[in-house]
């Protein structure tokens, strides 16, 4: 694989910044990307496709009269075009409006050095390798029972790095590998199907194991096969990590975010130092936890990365802030600027979002429900209302569990309420703690949360 | 450049064997905008270059995408895309074999009254400030007013080794406005999406204005709306919520790739699944449409596919590959958001064709039961499980429209759904909108207003 070295990146971005500032640009600040993919796929139950992706550009944002203008472009390795973008940019901005509130590009700090977020294996591993991999985990999932049936998943590494440079003397690079195994499987018996039951293994490092993805993700789809219709009534639910990613990722996570905290847009606003959750949660926002997804030196500003607290035994202690947005109440960045890649301006985004676990493990969670249900997966949480945290989702499916036991599987069983309120009800937390996108979380048990059956 | 993809597809053939190559060259231009408040956050503007190269070896898909269009950079992509696709194959036990199509010379031109690559930016910001100005100062609760913006202009040429060669123009607009308000504690949001590929003109059918007090009008309404009671009810649904029930409960499931997944459509294939008054079209030929466009990305010119007729499952959307497996024809379905990714099945235009009866007709006979007229979000399963998330919704007593509620969603399963669908009304409306499955496709639906004699409500009251 070759790739862009740490010089290179950082002279382009370097370049481009006193470009900027040569033709008229007040502040300058440069973020190149770099990213290699490789993804082998599983497609109705074979391995049937590849895919080999190599993206790299450059996004400069540029202030001109406290306006701010952005451009990008993938032609890097063309000096015409890296200067042409740059006027786009320029132009960009010229055409915006001036902001009251624009106090600058962040300032240059020291960042920490990580821990296992490379790993030169992932990038040696060879496509032959991958494919082992692949049919290891297919191989696993059928040996489970004949009525699973592989729908689709695979097998993937990439390669990503960034650098940075701003008119304020900011100048960054940073590289990291990823490598990631899923399965999508149902199974189907007479006329029935199951819902999509899905089970993954991410790390930054080359550390995986494909058979518990198969086995599990196969599992799950059997135990989906027996329904019996769930009651309307209020009920404990344990939540799953993934069912927590949605619903979370959708509701609390905005009301987190600075910006929509001073934009009346957070039920948080003004409640600082006030009890939110239960004194069961503490939660953090860790940029620089060990072997984190989303653990990385600096943000999409160059600000450092750092560990915020955001609930401390129920309680609310802080919000999410980019440069902006801390500026606006003189205060400093959390390092949370986010960025999709060269394409996008930085905006507010958390890191590894970490819900710190509890003692009791997934078996005692379980034996200690008199009755209640274990969610797996939703269905619909992006249709919550990304304001008030007010959810109306399905659990696809839902497990029900009565006096410690898993007994039968529910389908089309409907959940409703307000996550603000469900925060307040959580009664355990789990010990199981797995990281699923920027979610690090061990399950969370919630009394009182209405169901609606059939 | 078409010399150069039709070198590229040469060098799979000829010297690695493969049995179909495809090379999509594409210039992308964007212009994006973010404006919070009165506050324009970002001004963007954007281009990419990059090739996406197909190659089907011994049976498996070989896949490379690459942001150049150098000739060494090329060559060496499809090596690595003819190597993988050929490793892959050695575990394949059913290879993938490709429906046959009609070989294409074509160029596309498109040609909008208002290009929006001549609009300058200082015209959009001030588009979208009026817009935020407008929803601000609708009513002082409202608290905030986003609007996004987005243009995408450009070339696609396609090229494949049987011959086809088409360059297309690519232009879209899109926006979206969002509000919140505050009200006693209460907090309420409202969306608003539209998009074409006609053109800048979009904003002379919908003026700014009006997009505004739109958007900020659903806001308000809802702090005075109440919690839905959970349970069975008739509903009547509004045609933009038909739309992504269309698109969610149905669609999904009628993408011939997700039929083969295990979902319940690929054995009710000329069955009855629905009441005689559903009939629902996937059409990529409607003139401006947000899913409209003449040739997919496997080169297939689209066309008016019929999916449900009269209850009676009708057809498919196809890719080359699903094609030949249902021995079915090639739909133009086969769409990739840009030169990253592969074509895949996706929806363009999806609906419910209308019938004859008035709104007045479709409510007057429920007793106690839900109006939901616009949607927020929609999901779907392969076991045929729905969620629809409702932004704007009425209570319907004797007969009448009543209160307001807010924050419900509907759900059910699509097979036992369809059969409950008991009037159709005679009105009709598209809406524009954004579907993900891994990538995302600018899409249309819509339909008319329909009654569903019993559908689960999901609400906290």
């Amino acid at each position: 694989m070759a790739v862009l070295e740490k010089d290179k990146m950082i002279g382009l971005a370097e370049n481009a910044v006193k470009t900027a500032l040569t033709i008229g640009a007040a502040e300058a600040e440069a973020y190149v990307y770099e990213g290699q993919a490789t993804n082998i796929g599983i497609e109705l139950g074979q391995i049937s496709k590849t895919n080999r992706i190599i993206d790299r550009g450059l996004g400069i944002r540029i202030t001109v009269n406290k306006a701010v203008g952005f451009a990008y472009t993938n032609i890097i390795d063309d000096a015409a075009a890296v200067e042409s973008v740059v006027a786009k940019a320029l132009s960009a901005a010229k055409a915006s409006k001036s902001d009251p509130d624009w106090k600058g590009l962040p300032q240059k700090k020291p960042y920490a050095s990580l821990e296992k977020t490379f790993d030169d294996k992932i990038i040696e591993v060879s496509s032959e390798e991958l494919v082992n991999v692949a049919a290891t985990m297919l191989d696993a999932a059928g040996h489970v029972d004949k009525r699973v049936f592989p729908i689709e998943g695979g097998i993937g590494n990439a390669y990503i790095s960034n650098a940075i440079a701003n008119s304020n003397g900011i100048s960054g690079f940073d590289k990291g590998t990823i490598i990631e195994c899923s399965l999508a499987t149902l199974a189907k018996e007479g006329g029935e199907v199951t819902p999509v039951c899905f089970e993954f293994d991410a790390s930054r490092n080359y550390k995986i194991d494909p058979v518990w993805v198969g086995k599990e993700a196969a599992r799950l789809a059997v135990s989906a096969l027996k329904t019996k219709p769930a009651e309307t009534k209020s009920s404990t639910i344990i939540f799953t990590q993934f069912a927590l990613q949605d619903l979370f990722g959708y509701t609390l996570i905005n009301a987190v975010k600075a910006d929509n905290v001073q934009r009346n847009q957070s039920p948080f606003k003004d409640k600082v130092g006030q009890t939110v959750a239960s004194e069961k949660l503490t939660i953090y926002d860790d940029g620089l936890f060990p072997g984190g997804l989303r653990t990385w030196s600096f943000d999409g500003e160059g600000v450092p990365h750092q560990k915020t607290s955001i609930i401390e035994e129920g309680v609310l202690s802080n919000f999410l802030y980019d440069n902006y947005s801390a500026r606006k109440e003189a205060k400093e960045s959390t390092g949370n600027a986010g960025r999709a890649g060269y394409l996008s301006t930085p905006s507010i985004d958390t890191t590894n979002f970490h819900i710190m676990p509890g003692n009791k493990n997934s078996d005692e969670m379980l034996s200690e429900v008199d009755e209640g249900l274990l969610v797996y997966y939703l269905q619909g949480a992006h249709s919550s209302n990304p304001v008030s945290g007010e959810f109306s989702v399905v659990a696809t499916p839902a497990w029900k569990i009565k006096k410690g036991k898993i007994v039968h599987c529910s389908r089309g069983v409907m959940l409703a309420g307000n996550v603000f309120e469900l925060l307040k009800n959580v009664s355990v937390v789990g010990s199981n703690e797995r990281q699923m996108g920027q979610l690090i979380s061990p399950w969370l048990q919630v009394e009182n949360v209405r169901v609606i059956g059939k | 450049m078409k010399d150069l993809l039709a070198k590229i597809n040469n060098t799979a053939v000829q010297k690695f064997g493969a049995q179909y190559a495809e090379a999509r060259a594409q210039k992308l231009f964007r212009t994006m905008l973010t404006l919070k408040e009165m506050r324009v956050e970002a001004a963007k503007q954007g281009i990419e270059n990059g090739v996406a190269l197909r190659v089907l070896v011994n049976g498996a898909w070989g896949f490379a995408s690459v942001g150049s269009f150098d000739n060494e950079i090329l060559e060496a992509a499809v090596s690595d895309a003819c190597r993988m696709a050929k490793m892959a194959s050695s575990r394949l036990k059913t290879p993938i074999k490709l429906a046959e199509a009609k070989v294409v010379d074509d160029r596309v031109e498109l040609k909008p009254r208002k290009n929006p690559v001549d609009i300058q930016m200082e015209e959009k910001i001030k588009t979208a400030l009026t817009v935020n100005q407008t929803g601000l100062g609708f009513d002082k609760r409202i608290k905030s007013c986003t609007t996004d913006y987005m243009d995408l202009t450009g070339t696609s040429l396609f090229a494949n080794s049987e011959g086809t060669n088409i360059e297309q123009d690519k232009l879209y607009v899109w926006g979206r406005i969002t509000a919140s308000a505050i009200d006693e504690g209460v907090f309420t949001f409202s969306r608003e999406e539209i998009g074409s590929t006609a053109g800048y003109e979009l904003f002379d059918e919908q003026a700014p204005e009006v997009l505004g007090e739109k958007v900020a009008k659903l806001a308000i309404e809802q702090l005075s709306a109440k919690s839905p009671k959970g349970g069975a009810f008739p509903v009547v649904l509004g045609p933009n919520v038909v739309g992504v029930f269309v698109h969610e409960a149905f669609g999904h499931l009628a993408e011939a790739d997700l039929a083969l997944s295990g979902g319940i459509l690929a054995s009710n294939m000329g069955k009855k699944i629905g009441s005689d008054l559903v009939t629902f079209y996937d059409d990529g030929t409607i003139e401006g449409s947000f899913g409209t466009f003449k040739y997919d990305d496997e080169g297939i010119e689209t066309q008016k596919t019929l999916l449900i007729k009269d209850g009676v499952v009708s057809g498919l959307m196809h890719n080359r590959e699903t094609a030949q497996k249902f021995r079915a024809s090639p739909t133009g379905n086969a769409r990739a958001e840009d030169f990253r990714v592969e074509p895949i099945i996706r929806m363009r235009c999806t609906y419910m064709a209308p019938r004859d009866q008035t709104f007045e007709e479709l409510v007057e006979n429920v007793k106690k039961g839900y109006y939901f007229k616009s949607f927020r979000g929609g999901q779907a399963n392969l076991d045929g499980t729905f969620q629809v998330g409702i932004q704007e919704g009425y209570e319907i007593n004797n007969g009448e429209i009543g209160d307001p509620v807010r924050n419900a969603s509907i759900s059910g399963n699509t097979l036992e759904t369809l059969h409950k669908v008991d009037a159709v009304g005679k009105d009709f409306l598209l809406d524009p909108g954004r579907c993900g499955k891994g990538q995302t496709a600018f899409v249309s639906d819509g339909g008319p207003h329909i009654r569903i004699k019993e559908v689960v409500v999901g609400g906290s009251a």
